[in-house]
């Protein structure tokens, strides 16, 4: 009952709900990012995600249900068993970690293609911005060949997930983009 | 009660007289009575008490797990680790690599979000291979790729076998000696720990260890699992698995004698904590017998025995000795089919009670699952979901891995009521993302898993039920049930009927007033034994009921084995008696109705789930279970105990009819194993001998006569005694007055008293003196239990 009064609620004040899957290479920041928005003041220390986090996140009158899901190579796989009903994608990239951005963009190219996937978002972190040596959102654009990308709407914004640099504004991009469907 | 009558000094007296009456047939001798085994050594209370049950002790107790068994107590210890880089690895296997997918098996010893907490348990089960481990030890290598360890859901051998099966309920009952699906289940006992650590790359260490065992008991390993896994992380060698392998099997079980089907029937209904002692007493017996024998022990100073007689019969207690610390481990004497670990129901029953009670939400209606409305309580949703062999999920966001898993086990346990099998075979008491595709190939199954995605995917599930929230949802994706020929036959015989419309009653399942009744006695706290009870007589029923379904839809029932003389014919009239001269062949058989129209009634309400039912795993293993076990562990298959039994109990009998079932009885219940059966019908949780011993009120001589010596059997049969004592002071009391009217009458007909030994010639000498004993003894106990 509370539930329904709530959602009543959320039509008549223009709350959204946004079901957001976020993925990407094993110590890309995944967590520490989900934490970062669902603690925005705290530090957060991660440890490897053996299967998956959710946390439920409020910004700018959009409930984020985040899904995080652990990144090493072997479970990837399991990825798509996520994919059904997500309207947004975060896709987290180390942008420091040079060697696997390969590794990243023929990860990432095979979500967005599947048919699950065709509608979703696509919110890419440049994370680590802090660390010398990274890439910057430019080349990490170039590098996983976003332009390459047909009928997608996308956005790659630069973040530093540890102090929270970056993150507020991602997500804004997906509220102010999402389209007004029904949630669920 | 006890308490308004003058009390008489029955203990002291009892014991003493006892000790004089020892080796001479105090109450109706059995032949087998004389030859008594010397008395034993000590003459503690709770010895004596049992001294005249002596004569059942003949027979050498044989236990549940001796000493020379082959069989280890742990077969495997496994230790696996989340590597940061490669995710699930195996580290260490002992004695040997347990084979199969290795991988596989390090992602079921580290569950989802173990990573945010600490410490969790998990259990599943591997369908392995028996066969081939001798050869293994022989042609070290060679062979070891015969051995096949494989999860469930990989075997697609069984999966077949089950598509069809018909076929392979015959063919399994000939090739396999357990009649079970195959060799029995690896269970898996696993603790993984997670702990913060700044030294390592990514701040943290995962580890899970594991024991591998074939004794469903696996709960007992727990406190040996947290000292051996802490010892891991200081030492990570094989060394650690190994001490703790041979620490468990050292484990010493061999005094807990092994029990008939009957006696654990009747043990398990039973709260008397000396059920059955004379069994561990006679293991104890025989071991010190031995020991003599051997000369293996110098006869210890002080005449204590060097065992202990267990505290509560319904477990066995023993030590393991790890790193010299020795950790008290109980072990079930009474282990059911379909019960593994210690789970509870009570507690699965509230998780979902409890939101229905207060805000009750409607299921969609399905007639297997929803048999009693859209408002049908979700327990009964649940144990018709299993029973009809649906696609269950225990969804436990958040939750432990191990919280999961004991649902699941608690549910398999819930539809099985120690009856039916099948369940843990196909339940995965914690599974995640990675074997979803295996999963889905099991048809009907009952899952435990912690990822809230499964609740987006109903494609995967038929019920999903929610840990945290209480909630049971129906799937969109739920198979309709099938319109089946016994549907449609059932239909068409009932539309004959009159009674069609008459539905004033609300509840024509009886399954309200059961889980009413089932609450009742979980907020009274009955305890989780109560309740476990209260399931095994309603699967018990469902069976029953099922098997009049059957008879009377196909005319004759796969769930019911008919007994010599019985005819089936729907109107055969029960009660009624073939042979004048025999009283035992009183007909009838089967489940008890109030009348015609109730029958119909529950049977029109139930047909929906029975149908489901009939084409299950655990519809064709039941079949198999009665020919193999249940059937032939009846000694008396002629009248049918348990039926007539039931009649005496819910029905209002005339008296010649009455009269007619107490004959029948007293005539055929004789032996030790036939008490048993009778023990078993009339089981101590429900009413016990409280009907039987209304046959002492008859107002037939002859009757009465017959059920007093019925009664005096009992009374002297190990378990019976028990039973005798819990009977009300007013049957005790009728009871001594049909034997001070026979003495009186100073006649020697006794009513068909046992049959081989010569009752009569001393029925004088041990009605003697006898009552007043008995009334001690009967004073005496319900003194002890009012104090």
């Amino acid at each position: 009952m509370g539930g329904s009064v709530s959602k009543m609620m959320g039509k008549i004040f223009g709350t959204k709900e946004m079901r957001i899957l976020m993925l990407g290479l094993d110590a890309a920041g995944k967590t520490t990012i989900l934490y970062k928005l669902k603690l925005s003041n705290q530090d957060v220390t991660t440890i490897p995600t053996v299967g998956f986090n959710v946390e439920s996140v409020t910004y700018k009158n959009v409930k984020f249900n985040v899904w995080d899901v652990g990144g090493q190579d072997k479970i990837r796989p399991l990825w798509r068993h996520y994919y059904s009903g997500t309207q947004g994608l975060i896709f987290v990239v180390d942008s420091s970690d040079t060697a696997r951005l390969e590794e990243a963009r023929s990860e990432l190219h095979k979500i967005i293609n599947d048919r699950e996937m065709k509608d979703a978002l696509l919110l890419v972190f440049a994370n680590k911005q802090d660390i010398s040596g990274h890439l910057s959102p430019e080349e990490i654009t170039n590098t996983l060949q976003l332009t390459k990308l047909k009928d997608k709407l996308w956005y790659v914004a630069p973040s530093v997930a540890t102090d929270g640099t970056g993150i507020f504004e991602g997500l804004a991009w997906l509220s102010n983009n999402v389209k007004t469907q029904p949630s669920k | 009660m006890a308490t308004t009558l003058p009390y008489r000094p029955s203990n002291d007296s009892l014991s003493t007289s006892n000790a004089k009456t020892n080796g001479l047939p105090r109450l109706s001798p059995s032949p087998s009575f004389v030859g008594r085994s010397p008395s034993g050594s000590q003459m503690s209370f709770r010895r004596t008490s049992t001294e005249n049950s002596a004569g059942y002790k003949q027979r050498r107790c044989k236990s549940q797990y001796p000493l020379d068994s082959p069989e280890r107590h742990v077969e495997y210890i496994l230790v696996a680790s989340f590597h940061i880089d490669r995710g699930p690895i195996m580290e260490h296997q002992y004695p040997a690599a347990i084979s199969g997918d290795e991988s596989m098996l390090a992602e079921l010893m580290l569950p989802d979000q173990t990573h945010v907490r600490s410490q969790d348990w998990t259990i599943f089960f591997l369908h392995k291979d028996t066969s081939g481990e001798e050869e293994e030890e022989t042609e070290d290598g060679k062979k070891k790729k015969k051995r096949k360890s494989k999860y469930h859901a990989n075997e697609e051998a069984a999966h077949l076998q089950e598509e069809q099966p018909d076929e392979a309920s015959d063919e399994d009952s000939s090739d396999d000696e357990e009649g079970g699906e195959g060799p029995p289940l690896m269970y898996v006992l696993n603790l993984v720990n997670t702990k913060q650590d700044n030294t390592v790359r990514r701040g943290a260490v995962v580890k899970a260890m594991a024991i591998c065992t074939r004794h469903s008991f696996l709960h007992i390993y727990k406190p040996l699992l947290l000292l051996a896994l802490e010892d891991y992380f200081k030492s990570p060698y094989p060394e650690t698995l190994a001490s703790l392998y041979d620490a468990v099997n050292s484990m010493d079980l061999s005094l807990m004698p092994k029990m008939s089907l009957l006696e654990r029937h009747i043990l398990q209904s039973s709260n008397t904590k000396e059920m059955f002692i004379e069994k561990f007493e006679q293991m104890v017996r025989q071991r010190e017998e031995e020991e003599m024998e051997n000369g293996d022990v110098p006869p210890s100073p002080k005449k204590m025995s060097r065992y202990v007689l267990p505290r509560d019969t319904h477990e066995f207690e023993s030590k393991v000795v790890y790193n010299d610390i020795p950790i008290p481990v109980k072990i079930p004497t009474v282990i059911w089919p379909e019960t593994v670990g210690d789970f509870s129901l009570v507690k699965l029953i509230q998780t979902f009670a409890g939101p229905h009670a207060t805000s009750p939400q409607p299921f969609p209606s399905h007639p297997h699952l929803t048999t009693s409305g859209p408002l049908t309580h979700p327990i009964i949703v649940l144990v018709n979901a299993i029973l009809t062999q649906k696609r269950v999920v225990f969804l436990g966001h958040n939750r432990p891995s191990g919280e999961v898993a004991e649902a699941v086990l608690a549910a398999c346990a819930l539809a099985s009521g120690g009856v039916l099998r099948g369940f843990t075979r196909h339940a995965f008491p914690y599974t995640d993302l990675t074997k979803i595709d295996d999963l889905l190939n099991v048809p009907g199954f009952i899952a435990g898993v912690t990822n809230p995605t499964f609740a987006n995917h109903p494609e995967w599930w038929d019920v999903l039920c929610d840990l945290p929230t209480g909630r049971m949802k129906i799937s969109s994706h739920v198979e309709p049930a099938p319109v089946t020929e016994g549907l449609l036959f059932f239909q068409q015989q009932n539309s004959l009927l009159p009674n069609q419309a008459s539905n004033a009653n609300q509840d024509p399942t009886g399954d309200t007033l059961f889980m009413e009744d089932i609450l009742r006695s979980i907020s009274q706290r009955h305890g989780e034994n109560a309740i476990r009870a209260k399931w095994c007589a309603y699967i018990m029923k469902f069976v029953r009921v099922s098997a009049a379904f059957e008879e009377a839809v196909y005319g004759a029932s796969n769930l019911y084995i008919i007994g010599p003389g019985e005819e089936l014919s729907p109107d055969s009239p029960t009660g009624h008696q073939t042979d004048a001269l025999d009283p035992s062949s009183l007909r009838g058989h089967g489940y008890v109705w109030q009348d015609e129209v109730a029958k119909q009634r529950e049977l029109s309400a139930s047909v929906s789930r029975i149908e489901g039912w009939r084409n299950t795993r655990s519809y064709y293993s039941y079949i198999q279970d009665i020919a193999a076990k249940y059937w032939p562990a009846r000694p008396i298959q002629r009248p049918d105990l348990n039926h007539h039994h039931d009649r005496l109990r819910s029905l209002k009998l005339s008296h010649a009819e009455a009269g007619a079932i107490y004959l029948a009885l007293a005539h055929a219940v004789k032996d030790y194993a036939g008490i048993c059966q009778l023990l078993a019908a009339a089981p101590e949780n429900q009413a016990g001998l409280f009907y039987l011993s209304m046959g002492l009120f008859h107002p037939d001589q002859v009757v009465r006569e017959a059920t007093c010596d019925l009664l005096e059997r009992i009374g002297a049969h190990p378990a019976g005694r028990h039973f005798w004592s819990h009977l009300s002071r007013f049957a005790k009391l009728g009871y001594f007055r049909v034997k001070r009217d026979r003495d009186a009458a100073q006649s020697p007909i006794s009513g068909p008293v046992s049959g081989a030994g010569s009752p009569t010639s001393n029925s004088g000498t041990s009605f003697g003196g006898e009552p007043q004993s008995l009334v001690g003894v009967a004073l005496g106990d319900s003194f002890k239990r009012q104090s």
